[in-house]
């Protein structure tokens, strides 16, 4: 994460412009009108990263400063001419002992690790299986594109139709496998399944996408390098294709967690949290507190400490990727 | 040898086969459910084909009022923010990708600009809605146009960073010893070539706005409310019209499903914020 501003790493983000060009073209001059002073291309640089920079300080930052201010408050907005009253830090005292939050953190820890690792595998499986160059594969990907172009909000009520105990397909399906029908959703013990289903079913053809981009860029020396060496597909996949998607999966990871710690959408089509809490994840406490019960500082009390943990979870992934990045010599 | 070949082949059409139901009958199942006949929606065993089907639920769909302005809502929302994150992205990507500015002020940029992306979105969700009230722009266009702003530029900067990136160092450099301020080498030089990277991210920074569901939920009510949030709603209705929520389901999917198969090339790239290029 440190960057020296050495020549070197100038080159890595622009290909290698040299610094002695704008001196030159300053110098050489253009058809400038003498009584326009003419900007300088830094001046012209800042310039234009200003409105995205000053819209995302307003649009990120200026929130989260003011949900870290609320939250040592109480306030109900609902409340005509209510104000935020300063309580000390109670809100987060109350946290700390709150077995709701705690729940929520462990379900939120339970959907991320358990939807991510089947991501990852049917994502690598699938992903392998795309790159094969057959008659048939091109209505296979756009068969994968359904699912992650849908909205979620809309894949969670289209699954709650498919989950539907009495009429649902699923179990229609069971029932003439001759297993036994399901209560998928309205089962303590299968809703948060039921939601991951949903949600692995939604996100592996990203993941199975970018795999296959990982592996079509591999080399094809390598490829036949191992051939030639007689390996069977496993050890090609295991010593080679698995190695060199290193930087790739930690990518996946990455974006992959992030993401599943935001999943707030098929939780409120699908299931609202219920049965009782068995799958109210963090942004799905937070909104209840904050929008259904106004108590705005108590809900940014918990945003703050879920921000702190997210933080702190994708640097670690943000670590890997640059250690994966320069184990395998990837250029950028 | 033949017989290996064919169970091979059938093997292999069974794989896909069986990859392309699980992928898509769920769509399937949407459609159908569309066309169906109210009653044949609540069936056991569930109606898998009929002959029966009709356009019945997307007349009514499309005939009333407000689901007609939750679809504006929802195009404008888009559109709004869309042309506000590319131009703002454009600008802000093309002075990063060129080298006026130091190497660690950039990368500073860039990592900061990542972390905001990370940010789980309930966690500004809550303060919008205050800032939004206080603003004078609860459930307004606008005001949710600026929330959706705040999802989509930094995957907007870093996306075109990487299209920018490609447009060869010798233009630019020819353009500035003919004495072009970086403003016009970005106008006449840069924006012409990117135009592709400039459409794909469009498309991308439009579905994300058009699926976008929780700030739209938390920040607008009636005036501003978008179709995710219509679907949504029909999950309390007690007497649930399956038929109408399907259509409306499948409205909602056509117009993406669409521009989704004109950028195919380019998903991977906006996946994975320009990281890995296809």
């Amino acid at each position: 994460m440190t960057g020296s501003p050495s020549p070197a790493s100038e080159s890595d983000l622009s290909g290698g412009e040299s610094g002695g060009i704008p001196a030159l073209a300053a110098r050489v001059g253009g058809p400038t009108p003498p009584w326009r002073p003419r900007l300088s291309d830094r001046t012209i640089a800042v310039l234009m990263l200003v409105p995205a920079i000053a819209l995302l300080l307003v649009t990120t930052v200026y929130p989260i400063a003011n949900a870290i201010i609320l939250s040592f408050h109480q306030y109900n907005p609902s409340l005509p001419l209510a104000k935020p009253v300063f309580n000390n830090g109670e809100n987060y005292v109350r946290l700390l002992s709150d077995p709701a939050f705690l729940n929520t953190i462990r379900i939120t820890v339970i959907f991320v690790v358990v939807a991510v690792i089947l991501e990852l595998l049917l994502g690598l499986g699938l992903g392998l299986l795309i790159t094969a160059q057959r008659r048939g594969i091109g209505i296979v990907r756009v068969a994968m594109l359904l699912p992650f172009m849908m909205a979620p909000v809309a894949a969670g009520v289209l699954w709650r139709t498919l989950f539907n105990v009495q009429w649902g397909p699923l179990n229609d399906i069971l029932r003439t496998l001759g297993l036994p029908e399901q209560q998928f959703l309205a089962s303590p013990d299968q809703a948060l399944a039921s939601v991951i289903m949903v949600e692995v079913w939604q996100q592996v053809p990203p993941v199975a996408f970018i795999v296959a981009a990982g592996i079509l860029s591999i080399s094809p020396d390598l490829f036949k390098a191992s051939a030639v060496d007689g390996a069977s597909f496993w050890q090609t996949f295991r010593h080679v294709t698995l190695p060199m998607l290193r930087p790739i999966i930690a990518i996946i990871l990455l974006l992959r967690v992030m993401d599943a710690f935001k999943v707030y959408d098929i939780i409120q089509t699908l299931t609202e949290g219920g049965p009782a809490t068995q799958t109210e994840n963090v942004s799905y406490l937070i909104w209840k507190t904050g929008m259904r019960f106004f108590q705005t500082g108590y809900a940014s009390a918990m945003s703050v400490v879920f921000l702190v943990i997210v933080f702190l979870i994708s640097l670690v992934f943000i670590r890997a990727l640059d250690r994966a990045q320069s184990a395998t010599g990837a250029e950028r | 040898m033949r017989v290996v070949s064919f169970g091979r082949t059938m093997l292999r059409a069974l794989v896909y086969a069986s990859i392309v139901a699980v992928m898509a009958f769920p769509i399937y199942w949407l459609v159908l459910t569309s066309l169906k006949p109210q009653r044949l929606t609540q069936t056991r065993p569930p109606t898998y084909w009929t002959d029966q089907l009709s356009l019945g639920a997307y007349e009514r769909l499309l005939a009333d009022p407000d689901i007609q302005h939750f679809f504006i809502n929802s195009l404008a929302v888009a559109i709004l923010a869309t042309i506000t994150t590319v131009s703002l992205g454009s600008l802000a990507a093309y002075s990063i990708s060129r080298t006026h500015l130091s190497y660690r002020v950039r990368r500073g940029l860039l990592v900061w600009i990542l972390l905001t992306r990370i940010f789980p979105p309930i966690v500004i969700a809550i303060p919008f809605f205050t800032i939004m009230r206080s603003a004078g722009l609860a459930d307004t266009v606008l005001g949710l146009a600026i929330a959706h702003v705040s999802v989509t530029l930094p995957f907007v900067i870093w996306l075109l960073l990487g299209f920018f990136q490609e447009v060869p160092n010798e233009l630019e450099r020819a353009a500035m010893l003919d004495g072009c301020s970086m403003w016009r080498r970005f106008w006449q030089v840069n924006l012409p070539l990117v135009m592709p990277g400039i459409a794909v991210t469009s498309i991308f920074a439009f579905i994300i706005s058009w699926n976008e569901y929780l700030f739209a939920a938390v920040l607008t009510s009636f005036n501003a409310q978008t179709l995710p949030v219509a679907i949504a709603s029909f999950i309390g209705e007690r007497r649930l019209e399956w038929t109408t929520m399907a259509a409306l389901g499948t409205l909602m999917l056509m117009p993406v499903m669409v521009v989704a198969l004109l950028v195919q090339r380019y998903i991977v790239r906006g996946l994975t914020f320009g990281a890995v290029k296809e």
